[in-house]
């Protein structure tokens, strides 16, 4: 009689395909994954804790540091809970200019996943091509928010700072265009390749019962033909003046997530290209406020679209400049929970897959 | 004692590729990814893998707790040897062969699946877990493409009528070169070398994203060193083992260019399909290992029997 | 059967042929954008101590410590005695230099600060006087 054991193998919180400090406990039945667990936490800063002491304007650099990779998209979800709050009107020209940054991050962002998933399925090169675009990004970033990453660009009531002189929008314009043609390259280089769809097609099924029901959002719910996209469900800032689709697919597995992400890069592509031609020519950038921020008493819970799903703030006001209660729900963080249902039965190069189209971002899980 | 003579001189210059390799590999790797690759050390970043070199012998020995220690120190020498001893049958020129053996080809392939022994000790002495799935996969890889290797060189046997390497040289010199009515064969041949070789898009063994750094995970300093030599030579034997069997081996591509010396052209070719496997890992993704798998026995191993059979029908009809 | 793999070496070929994108940062400057958030710039003499940056500091990083005006025509009016940023936990984000009403406070764009010690990252008035490369033009949106 052959006996087999079970092994338990820990992966992370250092594994090369975890993106960052996120650990997983496997037990194995020889390459087979029979029951997985995730161990989240290693990146927690209490940031709502922290934020309780904080004025409005000091959380703005906390939520950089939440989903670092899509930061002007998490500075705007806080700044829109206040202004909700508040009931304030954001002058035109600030409204454009977010939207520019953040439909560009949305591509840098999701630039990032696309090289790193890559590198996942064990491809070096598309990461590197996709580096060298989000670099132009970066760069276009530098120059009007002053930072590379961490923007803390949006203030509550507009923007901290109108574009430079010197043709930003010029340069965005034709980023947007170059753009396009790095997209294609991408197709012809990774989605046409046999090998990369081998490994993506059919894996990592679930259906739309089990995507509702776990409350997924962003392209992990829409990839089972849910077309539920903030953007154009309850649509904030000025989302409702551009003409752009949700893509949606039924097939609900990494295939699917894959082109989806692909996909939204090039919808993005067309929102800021609308934005940058509707560009107002001149003024505010930020609505009349007092320099001390205290929101009247009462409840709001606005949400967003990130790159990774929807973002929702809960700010709690008693009229004092701190919040009494904020709450972030974390899109990363909810699509994680649906990690160990999806690993069982599969195996470790599935594994590495799965975990990476879900694409979390560790700095939002742990929050 | 001239033998003596020339093997020491051989082994030197099997060395000194190494490191030129590795630079070569690294360079490739830059240029494909819009870098510039190595460009520190020395000019034009020449010196980096020698650099890389005196870094690793540097290193301290470090022997996992409860690994069995005796293996784990004998599992690089086992890989990497039979690297070496391969080199015996390869014919560089037309009266350079170290080893002029009738059954030269049998020889290659006997001595070198020595190596996948080495690689499976090792992530088993380390008692590591990512070692151990490792060295799992690399058992299960080498030895499934180990046979269409073997069956799609079979073809060129039944061409030459001879496992002799330099026999196999000279029928090439009456005919045109096997790659040409051995087509299927060399496709064949060339995709089980990648995988024999654990290279990009078959590097399972190794798998960064997945397995960390496979059965190397517990290596490091001389020891790691001595896997990576393995490697890299075994892409020069297995260049000039193809170079051999399908492209002619020392033969000029024109009896016109006979002047240049055969072992220029042997090395040149030998080179290309050392370097190749550098192309394929800037490109392609990794398979998955039930993909591998599927792809050896259902599809590699039935063609290369097809192939054996089509030749053997040509040769015995026409 | 396998174009999609022959169209991406075809790829990865044509980009061995092009320019590098990389650029040779340690030996050649990497040039920031003006508005880049560097370490600051401190102009002692133009404090007049309100401890607003100290106030507004997400992270709590900022100390100071002010002393009467040394002329007596200007009573009641405060200067520096220390002044000292702590690296470790600065996270570099802007608003200290936000708040400063007379602008005594502001970022360049030098960024590196790698040192050796945690000791180092604490830099006081003097040496934030002193680095005075590459400062931001403009402050104040």
């Amino acid at each position: 009689m052959i006996r087999t054991e079970e092994l338990v193998l820990n992966v992370g919180p250092q594994h090369p395909s975890t993106h960052g400090v996120f650990r997983l406990l496997v037990k194995i039945d020889g390459e087979t994954i029979v029951e997985a667990t995730p161990i989240i936490g290693y990146l927690h800063r209490g940031t709502e804790k922290l934020a309780e002491d904080l004025t409005y304007t000091q959380i703005i650099p906390y939520t950089d540091r939440m989903d670092y990779l899509s930061a002007m998209i998490g500075n705007y979800s806080l700044v829109h809970a206040v202004e909700t709050l508040m009931g304030l009107e954001i002058p035109e020209r600030a409204e454009y200019l977010r939207v520019i940054v953040m439909e560009l991050n949305r591509i840098a962002s999701h630039l990032v996943w696309f090289g790193t998933y890559l590198l996942d399925l064990g491809a070096l090169t598309p990461f590197l091509y996709a580096f060298r675009e989000r670099e132009k990004i970066l760069q276009l970033f530098a120059e009007i928010s002053g930072a590379r990453l961490t923007y803390s660009y949006m203030r509550v009531g507009g923007v901290k700072w109108d574009v430079p002189d010197d043709g930003w929008i010029g340069r965005v314009e034709r980023f947007v265009d170059e753009f396009q043609r790095a997209l294609e390259e991408f197709h012809t280089f990774v989605t046409g390749n046999e090998i990369v769809q081998a490994r993506l097609k059919g894996v990592g099924r679930y259906d739309r019962e089990t995507a509702v029901a776990y409350g997924l959002t962003g392209v992990n719910l829409r990839s089972t033909g849910v077309p539920y996209d903030v953007r154009k469900a309850k649509p904030y800032s000025i989302y409702d003046r551009f003409d752009f689709e949700v893509p949606v697919r039924t097939e609900g597995d990494l295939w699917a997530r894959y082109l989806l992400r692909m996909e939204e890069m090039e919808q993005s592509r067309r929102i800021v290209k609308q934005a940058v031609k509707q560009f107002p020519s001149g003024g505010e950038i930020m609505a009349r406020l007092p320099k001390l921020i205290r929101p009247p008493a009462g409840e709001v819970y606005v949400s967003v679209e990130m790159p990774r799903g929807e973002q929702g703030v809960y700010v709690y006001s008693e009229g004092k400049p701190h919040p009494y209660r904020l709450h972030f729900r974390r899109a990363s963080f909810i699509n994680l929970q649906i990690l160990p249902k999806l690993l069982v039965g599969e195996n470790i190069a599935n594994m590495v897959a799965i975990l990476g189209s879900i694409d979390i971002v560790l700095g939002e899980v742990d929050a | 004692m001239k033998v003596i003579l020339e093997v020491i001189i051989f082994t030197i210059l099997v060395l000194g590729y190494a490191p030129f390799a590795i630079y070569v590999h690294r360079k490739l790797l830059g240029w494909m990814q819009g870098r510039v690759g190595p460009n520190r050390a020395g000019p034009y970043g020449l010196l980096q893998t020698i650099a890389d070199t005196l870094k690793v012998l540097q290193k301290e020995e470090i022997i996992p707790a409860n690994a069995d220690t005796a293996l784990f120190r004998i599992a690089p020498i086992i890989a990497f040897a039979p690297a070496f001893i391969v080199f015996a049958v390869i014919p560089f020129a037309p009266s350079l062969t170290f080893a002029d053996l009738g059954v030269g080809l049998l020889f290659y392939v006997a001595v070198a699946s020595i190596s996948t022994i080495g690689v499976i000790a090792g992530g088993y002495a380390s008692n590591n877990k990512w070692s151990l799935i490792g060295a799992m996969r690399a058992a299960a890889q080498m030895i499934s493409y180990e046979i269409p290797l073997v069956l799609a060189a079979l073809g060129v046997v039944l061409l030459a009528g001879s496992l002799n390497l330099n026999t196999i040289v000279e029928a090439q010199s009456r005919s045109v070169w096997f790659v040409i009515p051995q087509i299927l064969g060399f496709v064949i041949f060339l995709i089980a070398a990648i995988a024999e070789l654990n290279r990009t898009p078959f590097d399972l063994t190794e798998a960064e994203s997945e397995l960390v750094a496979g059965y190397q995970t517990e290596y490091s300093g001389v020891r790691f060193a001595f896997f990576m030599l393995a490697e890299y030579v075994y892409l020069l034997a297995m260049g000039g083992l193809i170079a051999t069997l399908y492209f002619g081996g020392w033969l000029p591509p024109h009896p016109a260019l006979a002047f240049i010396p055969g072992i220029v052209w042997f090395l040149l070719k030998a080179l290309i399909f050392a370097f190749l496997p550098f192309w394929l890992q800037a490109t392609f993704p990794r398979a998955r290992v039930d993909q591998l798998m599927t792809f050896a026995w259902k599809w590699l191993i039935p063609l290369a029997m097809v192939n054996l059979v089509l030749t053997a029908m040509a040769k015995a009809w026409i | 059967m396998a174009t999609g793999l022959l169209k991406g070496l075809g790829v990865t070929f044509k980009e061995m042929l092009k320019p590098k994108v990389t650029t040779k940062y340690p030996d050649e400057p990497y040039p920031f954008p003006n508005r880049l958030r560097g370490i600051q710039k401190l102009y002692v003499d133009k404090c007049i101590v309100c401890n607003q940056c100290v106030n507004i500091c997400p992270t709590q990083c900022i100390t100071l410590k002010g002393k009467p005006h040394p002329d007596p025509e200007k009573k009641g009016r405060k200067v520096l005695e220390s002044f000292e940023i702590n690296f470790e936990i600065c996270i570099l984000c802007d608003l200290c230099t936000e708040v400063c009403p007379t602008e005594a406070i502001v970022m360049t764009s030098n960024v590196e600060l790698a040192a050796y010690s945690r000791d180092e990252l604490y830099k006081d008035m003097q040496w934030l006087d002193e680095n005075d490369t590459n400062v931001r033009e403009v402050n104040h949106p």
